[in-house]
């Protein structure tokens, strides 16, 4: 045979090895980059808790949702209310798509108040989403106490209102509370864990507390029993109603000015953040859309909202990653009311509105 | 229709008859007991955080009874560390290492082990009769106790230090006041203002107590092994006796377990105690109270062993009475404990006991059956783990240090945790050495932070009117009182020391503790 015979056959092998190599590189680029790897969980808290159920309910949906189903591991690194995990997601962990971080709500507010120990920059650290972000908060006495109605609530003077800690959400919005309908000359009495102020509270060491709507898990006959009174509500998102309390007056009905709207309104936008999912900066693009997207789909699985209710005991709020960005974005920065909000989060007394 | 508590406590054990219950129980207890005889930090709560969402997709007995039998036996088993390696156990055990470790190297290792899986096993089952009996009436009780008592409470706490100083009082005193100060770093709850942090992320929420208790005790052991090469090479432990002298000094001593399971029953129902006191509390009882204790206590006293091992165990069955008929967690794993009772659909607190009171009978047999098969368990194998005591120091001490240092690194998963446990070691070591008695500074590490609190809240809530409260004066005569005579044995002993001409005989217990070496 000569060679010019073989020319057309020679021709057509070319042909299809070129058609191959061409087609065939892209099929291996298709091969999903999380498959056979495994994605790190950074907690900033310490294992146990419902923030670490929280994540732990998402985690199988999210291994789904993302193409290759990765494996996670989790890590737990507690200290200064999530701003040690922060921090080292921030400027430590390796930005390869495979540490994601979880932490506590607080990390946005010490940033925006310039707290010590923060080490991150809210603008540059990507906030991709929250399993739960809506909740209201009510402010709670003592039947005992005999404040059965706000005007009775704000003639009593000396009333001592319980919370964890200084610095505390339930001890700062007391205090807002208290300022909004403009209490007399109310203590705070922090150092309280939650159940021992709930007992506390019984026991007539303090007189009230702010809570949020999960107390009503954990004391059902304080409601049953009518062992105390509910005086005002803050709803986050604003105008989500919960059926228990709908009766209740929204705290922004006795804001006054324009400043204390924008307080409570930095309020809202601080707690709205949940417990939110972060990323190192650095991380590639592509990679961090894949797990927006794992996180997007998880969250709108029917089967998660099932699981999350099975493991955590509440229905799951989730605030999606474009959500959290923008909640995040849209934070009221302007140093007026930070200055205002640092106050009624400090130990001093208690500013006016 | 309501059932009589007779007829729940029936059904509650009759719930428990079935294969898959009973194979979950002692998936438990094993899980607990590797827990236990592991290195510190691989704890409890990391356990129930894993065990969790695989449990409560389970029948919610069957999941029950893994979370029980892991939690109840770990304390039992928790004595392996201390009294092998001179190592605190987990939180609760940390008294043990006092007179346990002494016992080991006198070669009466297995005494001391199977003393304290007896106490620990007796200290169970009363804590679990404990929450037995206080299903009807524990409510009233926790709502006496407020600020100010516990206030009082700690007080009478930190007057051990006169014990555990011994014969140097000042150096007790220094050593309790730097713990006090280290109690210090981190953020004040009350004022929200940063102590001694620097800037320094890792000094936020002050230093890990685990971490310092671990270095300070574990680290000064490794090095004295190593350096001296003194302890468990030079005097192979001679394992003489067995572990049944041990059992029977726990059943000789029965009424200083029935004490210190009482002092541990109250520190797990009280809020806000936790376990890093109750070996503690129980060991300062014990060395006050048991005749020639100020003079044996710290030189491998077995009821050294005793006091904080029945106390720890007694402990669980306290905190389950707040957990179940109240319906707060005392700690990250009662707390994950409710979360799964959650999950099955029962709503721990009164509302439970009326409800669901065949369910925490079953929780109470569950409590008291894994109490037995734990102390049976560790008297099986501590015969086999107590020949890690005859293996070469060379040997040891490695495995010392890697014992230490992932204990230090499993806590946190903190890199950090590894400078600060080998900077503790090293004040550890330099402490022993020059006598200065560490358990001051960790009671007063311990102390300092819940004192500071409740003292807080009181003058908070009531302002100085808080003194002339009832239980407060109560607890504030008794107190003193134990102060009072604690001091005067303590120069009776001094005079008869010198009358004797002899070396004061009269030390304390860490004052021994500290000799030894």
């Amino acid at each position: 045979m000569k060679i010019d015979e073989l020319r057309p056959w020679l021709t057509v092998s070319a042909s299809l090895y070129t058609l191959i190599v061409i087609f065939a590189t892209p099929v291996y680029s298709q091969t999903p980059f999380y498959q056979g790897k495994t994605i790190t969980i950074i907690h900033g808290r310490a294992p146990g808790g419902s923030g670490d159920l929280r994540v732990r309910a998402v985690i199988p949906f999210l291994q789904k949702y993302i193409p290759g189903n990765p494996s996670f591991v989790h890590e737990y690194m507690d200290g200064g209310g999530g701003r040690k995990a922060a921090n080292f997601v921030f400027s430590q962990a390796r930005a390869d798509g495979l540490n994601v971080g979880n932490v506590g709500g607080g990390v946005v507010a010490n940033a925006i108040l310039g707290e010590q120990g923060v080490q991150y920059d809210l603008d540059k650290m990507p906030f991709i989403g929250s399993p739960y972000s809506a909740t209201h908060y009510m402010f709670v006495t003592r039947r005992d106490v005999g404040l059965r109605n706000l005007e009775k609530l704000r003639g009593y003077s000396g009333l001592r209102i319980g919370a964890q800690s200084v610095g505390h959400t339930n001890y700062t919005l007391g205090r807002i509370f208290a300022a909004v309908l403009g209490l007399k000359d109310t203590k705070y009495v922090t150092g309280y864990s939650i159940p021992e102020r709930d007992v506390a509270l019984m026991r007539g060491e303090i007189d009230a507390i702010t809570n949020s709507d999960d107390f009503y898990a954990r004391n059902p006959e304080w409601v049953q029993k009518e062992l105390v009174d509910f005086h005002i509500v803050m709803e986050i998102p604003k105008g989500e109603k919960h059926p228990l309390f709908s009766k209740l007056p929204e705290v922004d009905t006795f804001a006054k000015n324009e400043r204390t709207r924008k307080l409570l309104s930095m309020f809202r936008l601080f707690r709205l953040s949940g417990s939110p999912f972060i990323l190192p900066p650095a991380t590639p693009k592509d990679r961090a859309e894949i797990i927006k997207e794992g996180l997007r789909k998880a969250f709108k699985d029917p089967d998660f909202v099932k699981e999350y209710k099975k493991v955590v005991g509440e229905d799951p709020t989730p605030l999606l990653p474009d959500e959290n960005e923008r909640a995040i974005r849209d934070l009221p920065r302007d140093p007026e009311t930070v200055e205002l909000f640092k106050k009624f989060a400090g130990a001093g007394p208690l500013p006016t509105l | 229709m309501e059932i009589s508590l007779f007829s729940a406590a029936a059904q509650g054990f009759l719930n428990l008859l079935e294969f898959q219950i009973l194979l979950a129980m002692l998936l438990g207890v094993s899980i607990g007991t590797f827990t236990a005889v592991a290195p510190q930090g691989l704890g409890m709560p990391l356990v129930y955080a894993i065990a969790l969402p695989i449990v409560i997709k389970w029948k919610p007995i069957t999941g029950i009874a893994l979370l029980i039998g892991a939690s109840s036996v770990s304390a039992i088993c928790a004595a392996y560390l201390p009294i092998l390696f001179g190592i605190p156990g987990g939180s609760g055990s940390q008294a043990t290492v006092l007179d346990g470790y002494p016992m080991g190297k006198k070669g009466e290792g297995r005494r001391a082990l199977g003393a304290s899986f007896m106490a620990g096993g007796m200290g169970c089952l009363i804590g679990t009769f404990t929450l037995a009996a206080a299903i009807p009436a524990a409510r009233p009780l926790i709502y006496l106790m407020g600020s100010p008592e516990l206030f009082v409470v700690m007080l009478w706490g930190l007057s051990m230090v006169a014990v555990l100083a011994g014969r140097r009082p000042v150096k007790g005193l220094i050593a309790a006041a730097f713990g006090l100060l280290l109690a210090t770093v981190g953020q004040q709850a009350q004022s929200g203002v940063m102590r001694f942090v620097f800037d320094i992320p890792y000094l936020l929420d002050g230093i890990s107590i685990s971490i310092i208790a671990l270095a300070m005790f574990g680290i000064p052991s490794a090095l004295d092994l190593a350096l001296t090469k003194l302890g468990v090479e030079q005097q192979p432990v001679p394992l003489k006796g067995s572990l049944f002298d041990g059992a029977k000094d726990a059943l000789r001593e029965w009424w200083l377990v029935v004490r210190c399971s009482f002092v541990g029953v109250w520190v797990g129902i009280v809020p806000g105690l936790g376990s890093q006191v109750v070996d503690w509390l129980a060991y300062g009882h014990a060395a006050q109270t048991c005749k020639g204790g100020r003079q044996t206590f710290g030189q491998g006293d077995v009821r050294g062993v005793i006091a904080p091992e029945s106390a720890n165990d007694a402990k669980d069955g306290g905190d389950l009475v707040t957990t179940l008929l109240l319906g707060f967690p005392q700690g990250v794993v009662t707390a994950l404990f409710i979360v799964a009772l959650l999950a099955w659909g029962y709503l721990p607190g009164p509302e439970m006991v009326k409800k669901n009171p065949e369910i925490i009978y079953s929780i109470v047999w569950l409590q008291g059956i894994s109490g037995i098969i734990g102390t049976l368990i560790g008297f099986g194998l501590a015969a086999q783990l107590a020949k890690l005591a005859e293996v070469r120091y060379s040997f040891m001490v490695p495995i010392m240090f890697i014992f230490i240092l992932m204990g230090a690194f499993s806590v946190n998963r903190d890199p950090a945790d590894l400078i600060v446990v080998v900077a503790f070691g090293l004040l550890g070591y330099f402490m022993r050495r020059y006598g200065y008695p560490r358990p001051a500074m960790i009671l007063g590490l311990v102390l300092g932070d819940l004192m500071e609190k409740y003292l807080y809240r009181s003058v908070a809530s009531y302002g100085f009117t808080w003194l002339s409260r009832p239980a407060v004066i109560g607890l504030l005569i008794i107190s003193t009182a134990s102060f009072l005579l604690t001091l005067r044995g303590r120069m009776k002993a001094n005079a008869r020391a010198k009358a004797e001409a002899a070396p004061a005989s009269f030390t304390g217990a860490m004052a021994r503790s500290e000799d030894e070496s």
